[in-house]
């Protein structure tokens, strides 16, 4: 993975030192709250319900075994004892104190680590494929576009106060696993006919209040002139996103607002005037950041079957070895390897995403034992062991349950994803994590879970979406009526090449009611199920007339709303 | 408005400075030059104004007599179009020692753009001067993207606005002041 030179360090070091120095001026109040709040916000650190927490960036979700340790002491020595992945490859530490920020980024600093703009109206952390570099399926490493993306958007005085926050998602596989449609930009790389590496530009997703897939605008951008291209089209975003509502502010209504067309023109024009600059990569550039991608020491091994793999199990153990493989491990690019996720999804024990001081330590033990001391993290808040040789998979399976990381639950109803919600978060109309505990407590049988197969449930405790409830086959999403919260259902969302946004079934729940409503949901798709159809394209071929009927069956409660304007009515 | 500004010229060290350029909002006066305060002789018009002043149908005999000395420039505000007005910031370049642009509060980053395409775009050589809601921690940000003067709000402290200038002695991207760092090195090397 990258390896900071003097001139990353020497930047992370003295934007610790510039924090340090705007802490110390709010601490002695010639710096007003208001005034530090972009500022403590573009370091990742956000005032919550209870404290203020701090978000640090996981470029592209790549970590390494020494860096986790870091997390580890930072969860330990300045929090709770836990840090939460998010879905947007960052971790949160929920429990900080304000004058103990400046020493927490001087520990992250040390291991090439920081937490620039994890938040704030600017540039975020660029997210991308957890498998890149050895997914089976991928045709361009995304890594160093990642990377020198992220150091030219780093600290870019020109969009430190764009209109809203503004995310990239960068993807080189066949199969997204980025959302990339759901980001401000998204950047599909690819090689066109002469072999060299060009990227489209898709501009205008995004989830929250207004949910919208990103259009694609831009065709064939060749790698190098990257930071004309996304300068011209930051620049236009910058001088006319609507700035007098926070709710129309994110580049998606601008898109809108123009149509995919004319904002594109509007980029060319401006890019016309910068294209030949020497703002673009040179290759000496590319050439100091991809030597750090290159292959680790793979071993020359052959593919071992799935059946020769369990067989080396005990036999009490094979049934249960045997999910494993085939929920939490995943194909690679060279013989004899896979890439294995850790679940940080137990059943209705902690939160989605969150990882414990013990167990951070452990993992990166276990990514030295078995993946060269490297982890990614996933937009499903799971972590990865990109390098794992098939013949040690027993080993590491049986290290990962004393760790309590090895349920074989990817990708099954109980894989939730989640924000914080309103048990920490200031911004949340409903909690999130007790609705997630209670979903995983009635799914609690792994033989059903393994039957009903692939379902993404995710949860948000507001319309900010941070738990991507848009692009999940079932959506949660809280709500708050008159004090009180509720929660709504949408259904038929999906990441992934065929990213659709969820629609709203009708009028919201109580939370207590969320189990019965999914159970019945559950229970209409074993119903109508053909073969091996899978949840969402039951949905797909039914529509969602018999569904909602369902959801609704028992409901002992109407939507506030509704009940006011039918007593209205009477 | 602040008696002193901060000056920081692109190849020199940032330093402050008297204020003479009064900032005239164009609200007041019933649309013609105020006054000025004591102590200042230059006034910073609103470009919206100076455009309705200085048309090909009408022109201002005394805002031009003014111009001709010197003492008026034009301020930007943040819904000002600049690249559709390029005619009369051309024939500008001429006329105004010194344009400014507005920062209706500090949060609002239009005008990081509007600097950098009047340096970028227009070749503006002068002086652009950031003025409304500047704050010490936009100070950077406004140097390198083409300002060279900072009116700051009144009740923000000098001193400590002139140590902002050197915290990065690294850039990873291009600004008016200088390449990013990787790119003088290899120039160097080259």
């Amino acid at each position: 993975m990258y390896k900071y030179d003097t001139i990353d360090q020497t930047l992370v070091d003295q934007r610790v030192a510039q924090f340090r120095d705007q802490v110390a001026r709010r601490m002695n109040g010639t710096l007003a709250e208001e005034e530090f709040r972009p500022l403590r916000l573009q370091n990742g650190l956000y005032h919550q319900r209870h404290a203020y927490m701090l978000r640090v960036a996981i470029p592209y979700g790549l970590l390494s075994a020494k860096q986790l340790r870091t997390l580890a002491l930072i969860a330990d020595k300045y929090d709770r004892g836990y840090g939460h992945f998010t879905t947007r490859q960052n971790i949160q530490f929920n429990w900080v104190e304000l004058e103990q920020t400046p020493d927490i980024l001087a520990e992250l600093a040390k291991v090439e680590m920081h937490a620039i703009q994890t938040s704030g109206n600017c540039i975020r952390n660029i997210t991308s494929d957890a498998f890149a570099g050895v997914a089976g399926d991928e045709y361009i490493d995304p890594r160093p576009i990642c990377e020198l993306l992220r150091q030219w958007s780093t600290l870019h005085p020109e969009f430190a106060h764009l209109p809203r926050k503004f995310k990239f998602a960068i993807n080189g596989a066949k199969e997204d696993r980025t959302v990339l449609l759901c980001h401000d930009v998204g950047i599909e790389l690819k090689k066109n006919a002469k072999d060299e590496l060009v990227a489209d530009i898709y501009a205008g997703g995004g989830m929250g209040r207004t949910p919208i897939l990103g259009s694609l605008i831009k065709q064939d951008v060749p790698w190098q002139v990257l930071p004309s291209y996304l300068t011209a089209l930051l620049r236009v975003y910058n001088r006319f996103g609507r700035r007098d509502n926070l709710y129309k502010a994110r580049i998606k209504i601008l898109v809108k607002a123009l149509g995919p067309e004319e904002f594109a023109r509007q980029v060319e024009g401006e890019w016309t005037h910068i294209k030949n600059g020497d703002d673009n990569f040179t290759q000496a550039e590319w050439d100091r950041v991809t030597m750090h991608f290159t292959k680790p020491a793979y071993k020359q091994l052959s593919a071992l079957s799935k059946q020769h793999i369990v067989a080396g199990a005990p036999e009490a153990e094979r049934s249960a070895f045997a999910r494993w493989l085939e929920r939490n491990v995943k194909p690679h690019q060279v013989s004899g390897y896979a890439s294995v996720i850790l679940s940080l999804k137990p059943h209705g024990t902690v939160a989605p995403g969150d990882a414990t001081v013990a167990q951070m330590k452990a993992i990166a033990d276990l990514s030295e034992q078995y993946s060269f001391g490297e982890l990614r993290v996933t937009h499903e808040q799971n972590l990865v062991l990109a390098d794992v040789e098939q013949s040690k998979l027993l080993e590491l399976w049986q290290a990962a349950k004393k760790q309590h990381v090895a349920l074989p639950n990817i990708g099954l109803l109980t894989d939730i994803i989640a924000c914080p919600g309103g048990d920490f978060c200031s911004l949340a109309n409903a909690k999130s994590l007790p609705i997630a505990k209670a979903i995983q407590e009635r799914f609690d049988n792994l033989d059903y879970l393994f039957d009903l197969g692939d379902i993404s449930l995710n949860i948000s405790g507001c319309i900010n979406s941070c738990g991507h409830h848009h692009v999940g086959n079932i959506g949660v999403l809280g709500v708050d009526k008159d004090g009180e919260e509720w929660y709504q259902i949408t259904l038929g969302g999906e990441q992934g090449n065929d990213a659709t946004i969820g629609k709203v079934i009708g009028p919201s729940f109580y939370a207590d009611e969320i189990p019965d409503v999914i159970t019945n949901v559950i229970n209409t798709y074993v119903e109508h199920r053909a073969d091996d159809e899978s949840f969402v394209d039951t949905y797909r071929r039914l529509g969602v007339t018999p569904f909602k009927e369902a959801a609704y069956k028992n409901a002992k409660k109407k939507d506030k709303a509704e009940v006011k304007s039918e007593s209205a009515a009477s | 408005m602040n008696k002193h500004i901060i000056r920081f010229p692109k190849d020199g060290q940032p330093s402050l400075a008297a204020n003479d350029w009064q900032v005239w909002d164009g609200e007041r006066d019933e649309g013609s030059i105020p006054d000025l305060e004591h102590g200042f002789t230059k006034v910073l018009v609103p470009f919206h104004w100076w455009r309705s002043q200085y048309s090909a149908h009408h022109k201002n005999a005394d805002l031009i007599e003014r111009a001709n000395k010197g003492e008026i420039g034009v301020w930007f505000a943040t819904d000002d179009d600049i690249l559709k007005h390029a005619d009369i910031i051309e024939a500008g370049k001429a006329l105004w020692p010194v344009v400014a642009a507005h920062f209706p509060i500090f949060r609002d980053g239009r005008s990081f753009s509007t600097a950098a395409l009047l340096r970028d775009r227009f070749g503006w050589q002068g002086e652009i001067r950031a003025i409304g809601d500047v704050l010490i921690d936009q100070l950077l940000q406004g140097a390198r993207v083409g300002f060279d003067a900072f009116e700051m709000r009144p009740d923000q402290n000098l001193e400590v606005g002139l140590k902002q200038f050197d915290l990065f002695s690294i850039t990873t991207q291009n600004s008016w002041r200088q390449k990013r760092t990787l790119l003088q090195r290899s120039l160097l090397e080259a």
